[in-house]
């Protein structure tokens, strides 16, 4: 057993070690992307009424872009190397903590999200595949089709007018906490957690209830490639030679489907688990916008609006780290649902 | 011992109840002097110079600093706008402007303290103005518009007076001291943070506040909110009283429509910038106040570059200002909220007054502008792009669809180009684009000052790149004109000049709408474009 786990963190950190180019590649190809990209940063943020030239340079010297571009990336490497990526422009504080304060709320959201959409999404999967063609089959098809359909800050919207607006039950969506209430000490950066560690049990729930509508509507847009990849999935596990053998054997239906058979399906289920995060945590922008939830990809955008490089290079470097890390963890994920896996 | 230790247990109880009964109706008190304030964008630095700020950050300073001088308020069509032509004193009790105009005076208020309880001296003042004009922040641009130039301009007569020394009479220095930009800084705690590098401390007092303004910083999240409570001592109010709300709590909601749905459930008291939509369901159902301002300080335009073929020929420009469908596009874009720039009838053939902005009396003929395209050698037509940037998208989108489907009735042909911001402000300021959507926003509104900035030079603002040495000599000469009548006389001459050059096509000035409890009260238009918290109130 200890063997088989340190050889596990053997492979992982191999595996990080071989994810290092690939990282640099992403960091170097951004930075291009950004200064190739018609739109000067120095322009639109020297627009105050009265801006004029001397504005204008006075900025692109405060961002370093008075230097010629080979300059500017051997900087950036440089600053990158001593941990420090930079200052935004928009919100005038330094990249780093810009992330670290956003990328908490973008992953509590995300992880909450997740964990919803896999929750509905298994049993509909799972239920659909049990009995194939049937009416619940098809409702559960309608309603994937539905959550896919709706984009997500349609689905936000009315999750808002409904739940807010009309009949006042969920708190305003303005942001992770209400304004009034005063936050834990930080510890994780998670909210939820912060709170239960600070024996804060109104503010939890003041900050699970601010969670759960964009939570909700993040889940409902994913909940369908899951739960189709499960069916899918079950359907070929079920009809598979050890199923029937279970099943002849006259094992109880619980063992014959959960665990033979969904064991065995969900492995894929587990990939596109790991892909879907990995999306949902730098698509959720419109989440984010219509619940002014502060993460990550609402400054993003925010940001490539303005042209403002730093906090763009610094965002998709920490997506590309991310999903490094993402993938590494479905790899594990693989090795403990099937030992007969192991990632090289 | 049992009923000892039940004794204590009982007296919990009361005390605890006791408080729940004590504090209840103390917090709704609280919340009925908190103002909550929800906007688009954020604050994004404490110092409203530092090059990038925001409008958010412009408001937040009138209230954390205080400037020598203040705008007054006035009536416009029966709301409250921000006054020009009024000025008074803010940190100053009184001042004086000598009579060749040359030398202004400041006497300063004596009970004036900044937040951390020293007095306000005459040396802050000049520090801070010398910063101003020396530093290289956004405030030297602005100040440079009222021939504020150089630290010797300022200079400290006693500890409680300053005198400004103009190198000519210009009528816009004084206005200029009321900006935003030349707030008096607490100068002792400011150099305790100057560095070598950076000796007017840019770099301190962008996440710091040493001011005497009536609000103090109470909790800063850049790109979230910020929370200020009120300064006690402040006084510069109007009845000598500190400011009303004891907290103001500015939150940045980038969703409009969840803007609106906030302010309309009451959990926000006050909010700009909705879509117009929104704005007129809100107003229909009246259960909130609606308070809709023309923004007489800002003009929106389509422009066209004269330097660009066939832009460059003064017929297809008058050919195209005779094709938009201006009724059309107000509606469209605005819903009709804002105040038209078109349309106008000038009897006599000449502008009615020397005042810019100005109703044009251009409208919706096109066999006029058919004509126009004839007489500039191009019957058939042509074809050409409209551009506008992202960020305006709502009223743009709607606007150049109408002008497309216009102009192609007349043999123009319009592809849309929809340009992030970044970019398009990058176009316009090198000049590339040829048509295209824009606006302006001028803090200190008067004829010769948006000539000279917005019809001059090669420059970002000149948005038409209209290259015309008489225009610019008029608009040079009436800045220093100090006869009414002749001013006035300059105005009409330019505003003739622009009717029949047509640089650019001037549509409207937007409303700016204000939503908010109907128990807020005294919301007052600012130069700046956002809620000056000084002058609200709850009933």
């Amino acid at each position: 057993m200890t063997t088989g786990l340190g050889a596990t963190m053997v492979r992982a950190g191999r595996r990080l070690l071989s994810s290092l180019p690939a990282l640099f590649g992403v960091l170097v190809f951004t930075f291009l992307l950004m200064r190739v990209l018609p739109g000067d940063p120095a322009v639109f943020f020297a627009s105050g009424p009265n801006a004029g030239k001397e504005e204008i340079e006075l900025i692109r010297k405060q961002m370093g872009l008075d230097k010629s571009v080979p300059e500017q990336l051997v900087f950036y490497l440089s600053d990158i190397g001593h941990g420090n990526l930079g200052r935004s422009m928009m919100t005038g504080q330094p990249v780093l903590k810009d992330l670290r304060e956003r990328l908490p709320a973008s992953l509590e959201l995300t992880f909450t999200a997740l964990l919803i959409a896999l929750i509905a999404a298994v049993p509909l999967g799972v239920i659909a595949a049990l009995r194939p063609g049937s009416v619940v089959d098809h409702g559960v098809r309608l309603f994937c089709a539905l959550g896919v359909c709706v984009p997500t800050f349609v689905s936000g919207l009315l999750l808002i007018y409904v739940f807010y607006y009309l009949l006042g039950l969920a708190p305003d969506p303005t942001g992770r906490i209400d304004v009034f209430t005063s936050l834990p000490p930080q510890r994780t950066g998670f909210l939820s957690i912060d709170f239960l560690l600070a024996g804060d049990f109104e503010g939890w729930w003041a900050a699970c209830k601010q969670l759960i509508l964009p939570a909700v509507s993040m889940a409902l847009f994913v909940i369908a490639p899951l739960a189709r990849i499960t069916r899918a999935s079950m359907l070929v596990s079920l009809g598979s030679d050890f199923v029937r053998t279970a099943r002849s054997v006259g094992l109880s239906w619980r063992k014959v489907v959960v665990t033979y058979a969904l064991r065995n399906a969900i492995l894929p289920v587990i990939t596109i688990a790991g892909i879907v995060f990995s999306t949902m945590l730098g698509a959720n922008v419109l989440v984010e916008k219509v619940f002014s939830w502060p993460g990550v990809a609402s400054y993003a955008l925010d940001a490539l609006l303005s042209s403002d490089y730093a906090p763009v290079q610094g965002f998709v470097l920490l997506m590309a780290s991310l999903f490094v890390l993402v993938n590494l963890v479905v790899d594990i994920c693989y090795g403990i649902a099937d030992p007969r896996v192991s990632i090289e | 011992m049992r009923f000892v230790s039940f004794r204590p247990a009982t007296s919990v109880l009361a005390t605890a109840a006791m408080l729940l009964i004590a504090t209840a109706p103390s917090r709704a008190q609280t919340r009925a002097e908190t103002l909550r304030y929800v906007t688009g964008a954020s604050v994004n630095t404490l110092d409203p110079n530092i090059p990038g700020s925001t409008r958010e950050s412009f408001a937040l300073s009138m209230s954390t600093y205080d400037r020598l001088v203040a705008f007054g308020r006035k009536q416009l069509n029966g709301k409250w706008v921000f006054d020009l032509d009024t000025i008074t004193g803010e940190l100053a009790e009184s001042y004086e402007v000598s009579p060749d105009g040359l030398k202004l005076t400041f006497r300063l208020r004596k009970d004036a303290k900044f937040q951390d309880g020293s007095p306000v001296t005459a040396e802050d003042v000049k520090w801070s103005l010398d910063r101003c004009v020396t530093a290289p922040i956004l405030g030297k641009a602005q100040l440079l518009t009222g021939s504020l130039t150089s630290a010797d301009q300022f200079k400290v007569i006693d500890p409680l007076t300053i005198e400004v020394t103009l190198p000519k009479p210009d009528k816009l220095a004084l206005p200029n001291l009321a900006t935003v930009y030349p707030m008096i800084i607490n100068s002792k705690v400011a150099k305790e943070h100057a560095t070598a590098d950076d000796p007017w401390a840019t770099a301190w007092l962008k996440e710091h506040t040493a001011g005497s303004g009536a609000y103090v910083v109470e909790s800063f999240k850049p790109g979230e909110q910020i929370i200020v409570k009120r300064n006690e001592d402040w006084n510069r109010g109007s009845a000598n009283k500190p400011a009303f709300f004891k907290r103001v709590i500015v939150q940045s909601v980038p969703e409009p429509a969840t803007r609106a749905n906030l302010v309309e459930r009451g959990d926000a008291d006050l909010v700009l910038d909705l879509q117009a939509s929104d704005v007129q369901s809100l107003e229909a159902k009246g259960k909130l106040k609606v308070v809709s301002t023309p923004q007489y300080n800002a003009i929106t335009f389509v422009s066209m570059n004269n330097q660009i073929p066939p832009f460059d020929n003064v017929n297809v420009r008058r050919a195209v200002a005779y094709a938009l469908p201006y009724e059309d596009m107000f509606k469209a874009a605005l819903f009709g909220r804002g105040t038209p720039l078109f349309g106008a009838t000038w009897a006599d053939g000449k502008p009615a007054n020397g005042i810019y902005p100005f109703q044009q009396p251009v409208k919706l003929d096109l066999d006029k502008a058919r004509e126009y395209l004839k007489a500039a050698g191009l019957p058939e037509g042509f074809s050409t792009t409209f551009s506008f940037n992202v960020g305006q998208a709502s009223t743009a989108e709607p606007m150049a669809a109408l002008v497309k489907e216009s102009l192609g009735k007349i043999g123009i042909k319009v592809d849309i180009q929809k340009l992030p911001d970044a970019q398009m402000s990058t176009q316009i300021n090198e000049k590339k684009l040829p048509f295209y959507t824009e606006g302006i926003v001028a803090w200190l509104p008067s004829t010769d000052y948006f000539y000279r900035n917005f019809y001059t030079g090669n420059q970002r603002w000149n948005y038409s790149s209209i290259n015309n040495p008489d225009l610019a000599a008029i608009a040079q000469e009436a800045r220093f004109e100090p006869d009414k009548a002749k001013y006035e006389e300059a105005g009409r001459k330019l505003n003739a000049m622009h009717f029949d050059l047509m640089p650019q096509i001037m549509l409207w000035q937007p409303n700016q709408d204000a939503v908010m409890a109907p128990s807020i009260e005294g919301y007052t238009y600012e130069f700046h474009r956002q809620v000056d918290y000084r002058d609200v109130s709850r009933k």
